[in-house]
């Protein structure tokens, strides 16, 4: 019954070119894709690859290698300058992303295009064909969750998108793309705000997809674990070539790695032994509510020393973001207390919280940890206005402000033409470093870093991490939040697995077993 | 797009440096009055003269020029009340209602001296003049607040409340000035007592005191804005209230401030056209028309991008063309509404051609596309 409607749902958004496919199909034919952008970067370099159905090709490489051009010239969104794509062997002209989707190619964006005052249901029909006039929702609703049962997605579609974690909007864009008929589709540095948990409940949908003949393109920075796991074909692209095409079952990380950056990576940081200090942060009994009015930290309590990081692991949603917001003041406790340096903050503004020496970095980098209209010099006086010693009555000494900020460009060794240029022409990477050299320089007693690596490439991952490692070298307490268990066993002194608001456990880094974090946080084991 | 084998594509701009903008808006000006000129030649009239005419009453005829100035000063002022809300993201939408509360604040003082009935002779003028200045910015600051505060403590939305408190302070003006109200004329002519002398505002080299004024504000308002840690939060808010938040500033702090600032300002402005022009030093019947006319500092404000500096050119350039063209639209003759019509046609040019601060046209000869040979 359900695959009936399907079928004619698909015939219907795009006529009989997806009729008897077989697996193993070439699907997607790209050939000689080139694209050069004002200013001669030739983003895209004669590129050549085919998708099979029932295949996951992933594409592989660095920021700016030519990922996202790619991708977009796949969907529509950019013209090639030479090159054809074929569909089902017949050639295509996508003028636009319309054109694309008729064509049966689905795209997940990583930075999610969906109404956050919306219900999921809504953003599903948002510009499906079934959505004009009068909407039939009832049956819309039961065939999308028809849909999202067949690959084992779960979605709940009555709730509001500005309520969901980043996986569960990642899931309301795949399951939208497959209800507009998608036959292709292309992901987008799909498990980069995804936790371990959501990774693999995302990578079993995956495959599940497949065997309905889908071919599946994601598109993936760093994350090689995960294109290990999954795919079958990898196409490495460096500087808008393609330097390798690889059978996924023939190869390892570290040769994923040194092709995608063009030189051997290493993949263990040094951790200086430091010898503990005294508390900077105490935390007693620590809870607060999250945007849905649910409790969402639970009852937290814990101590970070002068020289010690502590690694709170968890999936999105478990209390980590609230956690931060709630330490730094952006969100009222409902109950606890937190002392810093023995004294009691529970009760200061945020202003008094970076004047005690607090320092955070957020995790949502363009909305909350910078103002993308800004210069890098105005983004550096985000943390500098109230400074006595950049202001003298009132006035900011910009002077002052400038040369620090040409300080921080330098030691963080950030890509920008000069200080005086808006933020927003930064990309990811050196955003990134500009916000943690920004609060890095105001010397903090404790660093709360929350997601601080994510979405950055092997470079910049690597390079944050270090400069975290520095101010623990310094003295300062480290509270750093990461969805990355890699990561977190890495650069943590103690380790706080979190799940649903609660810290399950305090174990030494030393200590700590990956398999066991992963299961806490996942809350299938409860230490007593 | 393509034109003749030629390649034409929208750009983002990086960054555009401050001349290229002035010269956009010069562009726009003369493109907008050369679009104008199609509705005088349709009415049998050479644009040329009308332009020519028009300039030369309301900047170069020493009464037209007076005129000019004092509706200058007004629109500099009305401007400037919505600029700062409008660099912390806020709308003011309350200008009229702030300058009603303004001017009733400066009469309020003089009514309290007694200066309904007697010349207040004795009073030194200064005092009674800074006392109506102080009192007109802090009705209207008083006032402003309102909508500061609800907006910062409840988050109520700003321009709902400035829109219907300006209809509070309509019908306000009207109870204290019509009808046996306090500040009734004792002749009953629906409009307030006069000024005394001793209360009316000084010309400085006859001009209105107002106009330093302005100028001062213009580099307070620089200075505010470009050096200020003040300036800076609340730039800073208004681009990004989240962003603002994680940086420790306050957002009640800020929302009621931007409107206590634009308020006391708005006031000012009410205290200008009833106190400070030569002629008038009443509130007049026809109040409403002066709240009316404080919405052109809205546009103006938007036209200079919330520049203080740029705004005063272009308060200037509608001060000038309101007097202007409401002179030739007189002598010449001309439909009723034509100089309105043509404020208009330039306000939307103005704001069209800002597109291009952010993009620009490139033109490049089209390649010759290479189709690689199919061969399946």
């Amino acid at each position: 019954m359900f695959r009936s409607k399907q079928k004619n749902a698909a015939v219907e958004l795009h006529g009989d070119i997806w009729k008897h496919i077989q697996p193993g199909e070439v699907v997607l034919d790209a050939r000689q894709i080139t694209k050069r952008y004002p200013g001669g970067v030739l983003a895209n370099d004669h590129i050549d690859f085919k998708i099979k159905a029932g295949e996951i090709h992933a594409i592989l490489g660095e920021n700016g290698a030519g990922k996202t051009t790619l991708m977009s010239i796949l969907f529509g969104l950019l013209q090639p300058d030479e090159g054809e794509i074929y569909v089902r062997g017949r050639k295509t002209n996508f003028r636009s992303p319309d054109d694309a989707i008729r064509m049966g190619i689905g795209m997940v964006h990583q930075h999610r295009k969906l109404a956050p005052a919306h219900s999921v249901l809504e953003n599903i029909l948002l510009g499906h064909p079934k959505s004009r006039g009068i909407m039939k929702l009832k049956e819309a609703e039961e065939e999308i969750m028809a849909l999202a049962r067949r690959y084992g997605f779960e979605i709940d579609l009555r709730a509001k998108v500005w309520q969901l974690t980043e996986g569960e909007k990642q899931v309301t864009e795949i399951v939208k793309a497959l209800y507009r008929g998608a036959k292709i589709l292309i992901l987008d540095e799909p498990t980069s705000a995804l936790t371990p948990v959501e990774t693999d409940r995302l990578l079993e949908s995956i495959k599940n997809m497949t065997q309905d003949a889908l071919g599946v393109v994601p598109f993936i920075t760093h994350k090689l674990p995960v294109i290990l796991a999954i795919s079958d074909k990898v196409t490495i692209l460096r500087r808008g070539k393609v330097v390798d095409q690889l059978e996924t079952a023939e190869t390892t990380e570290q040769i994923l790695a040194q092709r995608m950056v063009g030189r051997p990576v290493i993949f263990n940081l040094q951790k200086e032994p430091v010898t503990p200090g005294k508390p900077v942060i105490q935390v007693e009994h620590l809870s607060a509510r999250n945007n849905k009015g649910i409790m969402a930290l639970d009852d937290v309590s814990f101590t970070v020393r002068e020289g010690e990081i502590m690694g709170v692991a968890g999936v999105a949603g478990n209390g980590q973001h609230e956690l931060a917001e709630t330490l730094f003041g952006l969100r009222p406790a409902v109950k606890g207390k937190i002392l810093l340096e023995g004294k009691d903050v529970s009760k200061a503004s945020v202003l008094e919280r970076w004047q005690l020496g607090m320092g955070y970095t957020p995790s949502e980098r363009t909305e909350v940890g910078s103002i993308p209209d800004f210069t890098l010099v105005e983004n550096v006086a985000m943390n500098y206005y109230f400074d006595e010693r950049y202001q003298r009555k009132g006035m900011v000494d910009y002077k002052a402000i400038r040369q620090l900020t040409e300080q921080i460009i330098q030691e963080f060794d950030v890509a920008t033409p000069g200080p005086d240029v808006k933020i927003r022409t930064l990309s990811g990477g050196n955003l990134q470093k500009v916000i943690l050299g920004r609060v890095l320089s105001r010397q903090p007693r404790l660093v709360i870093a929350n997601l601080p690596a994510q979405g950055l490439d092997v470079g910049a991952t690597e390079f944050v991490q270090r400069k975290l490692l520095e101010a623990r070298s310094q003295g300062a307490a480290v509270i750093l939040i990461s969805e990355d268990l890699d990561e977190i066993l890495s650069l943590s002194d103690w380790i706080a697995p979190m799940y649903e608001g609660k810290i399950v456990a305090m174990i030494p880094g030393e200590k700590a077993q990956k398999d066991t974090i992963g299961a806490m946080i996942a809350g299938l084991h409860q230490e007593n | 797009m393509t034109l003749g084998g030629y390649e034409l594509r929208l750009q983002r701009r990086a960054a555009l440096p401050g001349w290229k903008a002035a010269l956009f808006s010069v562009l726009a000006l003369l493109f907008g009055l050369a679009l104008f000129s199609i509705i005088f030649l349709q009415a049998g009239q050479n644009p040329l003269e009308i332009y020519k005419q028009l300039v030369n009453y309301a900047f170069f005829n020493p009464y037209g020029l007076h005129l000019t100035i004092n509706r200058f000063i007004f629109l500099a002022l009305a401007s400037y009340a919505f600029i700062i809300p409008a660099q912390a993201g806020v709308w003011n939408i309350g200008m009229p209602g702030q300058l009603y509360m303004g001017a009733l604040g400066a009469f309020g003082v003089v009514y309290l001296m007694g200066g309904k009935t007697s010349d207040l002779a004795g009073m030194p003028s200064i005092v009674v003049i800074v006392a109506m200045l102080a009192a007109a910015m802090l009705a209207g600051a008083l006032f402003g607040a309102i909508a500061g505060w609800l907006k910062g403590k409840w988050n109520v939305n700003e321009i709902v409340v400035t829109m219907m408190l300006n209809f509070v302070a309509f019908y306000f003006v009207a109870f204290m000035i019509k009808d046996g109200g306090p500040f009734m004329n004792l002749g009953g002519r629906g409009e307030s007592f006069e000024l005394p002398e001793v209360a009316r505002a000084p010309m400085v080299s006859d001009f209105p005191i107002t106009l330093p004024i302005v100028f001062l504000l213009m580099i307070a308002l620089a200075v505010l804005f470009s050096r200020m840690s003040l300036g800076y939060q609340i730039r800073a808010f208004g681009k990004s209230p989240k962003a603002a938040g994680y940086s420790g500033i306050k957002s009640f702090k800020i929302a009621v401030l931007v409107f206590a600032l634009g308020g006391a300002i708005a006031g000012l402005a009410g205290y200008h056209y009833f106190t400070a022009v030569p002629g008038v030093y009443k509130i007049a019947r026809t109040y409403g028309y002066f709240g009316d006319l404080s919405f052109y500092g809205m546009i103006c404000g938007l036209i200079s991008l919330s520049n203080p500096v740029a705004t005063l050119f272009v308060a200037l350039l509608f001060g000038g063309l309101s007097i202007g063209g409401r002179y030739v639209q007189g002598k010449l003759h001309l439909g009723f509404g034509v100089d309105y019509a043509l404020m208009g046609v330039l306000m939307i040019t103005l704001v069209g051609f800002q597109f291009f601060y952010n993009y620009q046209i490139s033109i490049t000869k089209k390649e010759k596309k290479h189709h690689v040979a199919l061969s399946d």
